[in-house]
């Protein structure tokens, strides 16, 4: 059976029924007990399971990762959430430096499988503290997964199986999406494998790559680009590390045209690493460059309805984008 | 003699007479061990028998010893940097430890780590990253895994005096405190972190008033008295061990050393180092010992050709192992 919830209502069910199937887990972080989270994300859990499973933590973000990898080392599956990526930088060390590292550094001999939900993205006249997205910063680190889903049912799924997972997992939750859409999400058990992308629309003339809330600007614009005779295929990446390279390709091989769309800065960004993929390993399918619409390089998203509007890409930004590409 | 790895019973300071032959030559051959393997590691270092670096702890071997040796096989050890010897005091096999020096392929981390950042899965001992306090935080995780599950397990976490001012350590012994979780944290102030002295690290005067604010006892000691150590750790673990929480123990103490083997240390005035190394902590004891009667300058000799064999031999073990093949480097990134 399934039926059609928001994205945070598919979270706080995936939360939820792996509390209950899986003694090991358990949920910590800033507010999510008592309050049931800042997005609700984990409402009403503290009352039914209890504070020995859904815990609120001090005001100190290296710790609730720290006590992650701790309970992980002792076989625990702890599910820590970062209130807001932006106040993710405290806990670096303990991400970059212990979690990350942990596995290799002890050639197998230790691991802290523990999946930490961040509440990222702008959009949502966050201001430059409640609005950054910061997952490149972790696709730099391997060790780490980092995941990301744009649907109720992916949320669902790829939370249970990155919870599963024998790795530290990041896995980012866009607040836009929280409650913007809804989707058809079984009510059952089931996981969506890390590290595969899926094909959200199919076409032959241009690949967009893209993820999180940027899928449906990116559907948006392939549908408008459609009504101009451009045929877009739109590749949701679902797991930006690792990254799923063959769905890429054969898409590539397929239109010869990439767009890489993401909302986070362009500089080293995501879309930098898979326009370098693409060009290493599919020199010879392209017929123009490989384009990118993102962020513009600005420290974060600021405030001011306009300023806020100037960093977010949008519908019309992807298809003059595409556009400049369909001429090659 | 006692396996290094039984517990031993805590005794009340007040009974030092009471303490067994057994338990007081194990505390002497174990610090023995750590001062002969740390000095051979200098030596080999010297010699250019291994790279990198290393973090003699010579001099600390009394804190070392008197909180790590009483801990059981699943207690947990989370080490710094200067702590390689803890691992032997865990029971680590030499051969282990000096094949970690020398980043061989039979090293618990197969050559991974820099030679005197070691851990050993197999006896808890969590294999270090040189993030300052960064154990400090781990090991408080492990301790509230440790309570989650119901284990009477504990969590010792070695840490030097420049570690008590990063961030981090506040993090942990908050949290520790609040959930009142089984770790002992024990600071080797040795009065210098690397180059800077404690008087620019700190305006306490002990270290272990930080405890207050966490709401947890501290102590501070002399941390060349192995008993003194032996006493006050074993109060804390078998506090932690009932669950009423953690414990500060600061072991005033002294790096006979440069920071690590390249720096000649020369910040510090010879008279310094000359009056600390009157305090050797192994000296102190063996004079008790020798008191007591229970130590012979035979017995001396014997420990110390015991402990120079099994070195001897582990160092072989490691010159033979081999190393790891290149592409062995990407190996275990994912678990």
């Amino acid at each position: 059976m399934s039926r059609s919830i928001t994205m945070i209502e598919a979270i706080n069910e995936a939360l939820d029924q792996e509390l209950a199937r899986d003694e090991r887990v358990f949920l910590l972080g800033e507010d999510i007990g008592l309050s049931g989270g800042v997005f609700k994300a984990t409402a009403n859990l503290l009352d039914k399971y209890g504070e020995d499973r859904v815990l609120d933590t001090p005001l100190a973000e290296g710790i609730i990762i720290a006590s992650a990898i701790g309970c992980a080392m002792m076989g625990l599956r702890p599910v820590p959430e970062i209130q807001f990526t932006d106040f993710i930088t405290p806990a670096m060390d303990q991400l970059v430096q212990q979690a990350a590292k942990l596995h290799y550094r002890s050639a197998g001999g230790f691991t802290c499988a523990f999946t930490t939900r961040i509440c990222c993205g702008g959009g949502a006249s966050g201001g430059l503290y409640h609005s950054q997205e910061n997952a490149s910063w972790f696709v730099h680190e391997p060790g780490i997964k980092v995941v990301m889903p744009s649907t109720p049912y992916d949320a669902k799924g790829l939370l249970l199986a990155s919870i599963r997972d024998s790795s530290p997992v990041l896995f980012f939750e866009h607040k836009k999406l929280y409650r913007s859409i809804k989707g058809e999400v079984p009510e059952g058990d089931y996981t969506v494998p890390l590290g595969k992308a899926a094909v959200r629309r199919e076409g032959s003339d241009v690949t967009i790559i893209t993820y999180g809330s940027m899928v449906g600007v990116s559907l948006h614009a392939a549908d408008e680009m459609a009504k101009r005779g451009v045929e877009a295929e739109v590749i949701d990446l679902r797991t930006l590390s690792p990254i799923d390279k063959d769905a890429i390709l054969d898409s590539v091989r397929k239109t010869n045209k990439v767009l890489i769309v993401h909302e986070d800065k362009k500089t080293m960004g995501i879309g930098a690493e898979i326009a370098a993929i693409v060009t290493e390993e599919a020199f010879d399918h392209l017929d123009g460059p490989v384009m990118r619409v993102t962020g513009p390089d600005i420290p974060a998203v600021p405030f001011s309805p306009n300023l806020e509007k100037y960093f977010m890409v949008n519908p019309e930004k992807v298809v003059a984008a595409m556009e400049q590409l369909a001429a090659y | 003699m006692a396996t290094r790895n039984q517990p031993a019973a805590a005794q009340p300071r007040s009974s030092r007479d009471a303490y067994s032959r057994e338990l007081l030559l194990g505390l002497y051959r174990s610090m023995m061990t750590c001062r002969l393997s740390d000095e051979k590691a200098r030596i080999l270092f010297r010699q250019s028998k291994f790279g990198g670096n290393f973090y003699s702890n010579v001099g600390q071997e009394a804190s070392e010893v008197g909180v790590a040796y009483s801990l059981r096989e699943d207690d947990w050890i989370a080490p710094s940097h200067r702590d390689w010897t803890a691992n032997i005091i865990k029971g680590a096999p030499l051969k282990l430890c000096f094949a970690q020096l020398f980043a061989k392929a039979t090293s618990p981390d197969q050559g991974r780590s820099s030679p005197a950042h070691m851990g050993y899965p197999e006896l808890k001992v969590i294999t270090p990253a040189s993030s300052i306090a960064g154990q400090l935080n781990v090991g408080t995780g492990v301790a509230l895994g440790i309570k989650k599950l119901h284990k009477d397990s504990v969590v010792v976490a070695f840490f030097g005096d420049g570690a008590t001012s990063i961030g981090g350590f506040h993090e942990a012994l908050n949290f520790a405190g609040v959930h009142k979780l089984p770790i002992v944290y024990v600071c080797n102030n040795n009065l210098w972190a690397e180059s800077v002295p404690i008087r620019l690290q700190t305006a306490l005067k002990n270290l272990s008033d930080r405890a207050k604010a966490y709401g947890f006892p501290g102590v501070s000691l002399d941390g060349n008295d192995v008993l003194a150590v032996y006493d006050a750790a074993s109060q804390a673990i078998v506090r932690a061990r009932s669950g009423e929480g953690p414990t500060f123990l600061e072991c005033k103490t002294y790096r006979w050393y440069g920071h690590s083997e390249i720096d000649p240390a020369k910040y510090r005035m010879k008279e310094e180092v000359e009056a600390w190394k009157k305090q050797d902590p192994i000296l102190k004891f063996e004079k008790y010992l020798t008191d007591k009667k229970i130590l012979t300058e035979e017995l001396k000799k014997q420990v110390a050709a015991e402990i120079t064999a099994q070195i001897d031999e582990a160092v072989t073990f490691a010159e033979d192992s081999p190393f790891p093949q290149p592409e062995d480097a990407a190996a275990h990134v994912w678990s």
